[in-house]
């Protein structure tokens, strides 16, 4: 992570790192929080979950109006025990594009989305 | 004043009449979009030349050349995920260990196709299979005429995988 030095221009990179991951760190954990906070696991309504998560993130991050695309992924997986590794790789210009990821869980379930924030 | 207006008048027909008789207009000053003007190239030792006009055209790409390959990139998933996970075993620190090595070595092979202006995310699950419900969705805001993905799963007794390779046009 780049320095910020006092008297200098805040850099993009330094924007993207800090500002605008901790906006998309609380607004995701507010989208996942309307849509399964307060609920248990249930194999019916999981599709329907999922669609809204992401549903819900895309819009509240094309809200924030920056000049990026964006690639939202969400996982919900029930508690049993079962273990689940996820990694991610990426190809992209480091001062301008970004990622974010937000972990929760309740008694029943983990849930994980991941946010890719690419320039344009 | 109205010798004024009749010297502004003169004035611009003779603007007019500067322009060659054919009509034709110089093409050089027509398509290029930028001037830039120099003063004293001393150090280049033109001392007798003030100003030198330097006509730059400006060139912008609209799309891709050449598309993001999905079926090459799919072979490249195939290969790679069920070469290295068939016959294995879920081992939390073994599946670890490979969620990452795939994930970079899929990255490496997709960068080797050498595809301009596209930016490459790659991502992969590795869990275990004990009777539990799991559902990975992804949603995207880009623009489909450019920006694509390619997705491979592989399931065995004890683990599955689930990886994904998202290409982003850069504009």
């Amino acid at each position: 992570m780049e320095e910020y030095s006092s008297g200098d221009d805040v850099n993009l990179f330094f924007y993207i790192n800090t500002v605008i991951k901790s906006s998309i760190v609380s607004l995701l954990k507010f989208c996942i929080e309307g849509v399964i906070g307060g609920t248990d696991y249930n194999q019916n309504k999981i599709n329907q979950w999922t669609a809204s998560i992401v549903e819900h993130s895309l819009t509240h991050l094309v809200k924030l109006g920056r000049p990026f695309k964006y690639i939202v992924n969400c996982s919900v997986m029930q508690k049993s025990g079962a273990g689940l590794h996820t990694a991610n790789s990426c190809y992209w210009d480091t001062t301008t594009d970004g990622s974010c990821t937000v972990r929760w869980e309740n008694r029943t379930m983990y849930c994980v989305v991941s946010v890719f924030a690419v320039a344009m | 004043m109205a010798d004024l207006v009749r010297d502004k008048r003169e004035k611009q027909e003779k603007k007019v009449d500067k322009m060659p008789a054919d009509g034709t207009r110089d093409k050089e000053k027509h398509y290029n979009s930028v001037i830039f003007y120099v003063l004293t190239f001393k150090c280049l030792g033109i001392h007798n030349v003030r100003s030198i006009f330097v006509f730059v055209r400006v060139c912008v790409q609209t799309g891709p050349s050449k598309p993001f390959p999905v079926t090459d990139v799919l072979k490249i998933l195939k290969e790679e995920i069920d070469n290295k996970l068939q016959g294995e075993k879920y081992e939390a620190q073994r599946s670890r260990e490979l969620t990452l090595t795939l994930c970079e070595v899929i990255k490496n092979r997709v960068k080797q196709l050498q595809i301009p202006r596209y930016r490459i995310v790659v991502k992969v699950h590795i869990g275990q299979i004990i009777g539990q419900g799991i559902q990975t969705r992804s949603g995207f805001l880009w623009d489909p005429s450019t920006d694509t993905f390619a997705s491979h799963s592989f399931k065995n007794d004890s683990l599955f995988c689930c990886a994904t390779v998202f290409a982003v046009y850069f504009e």
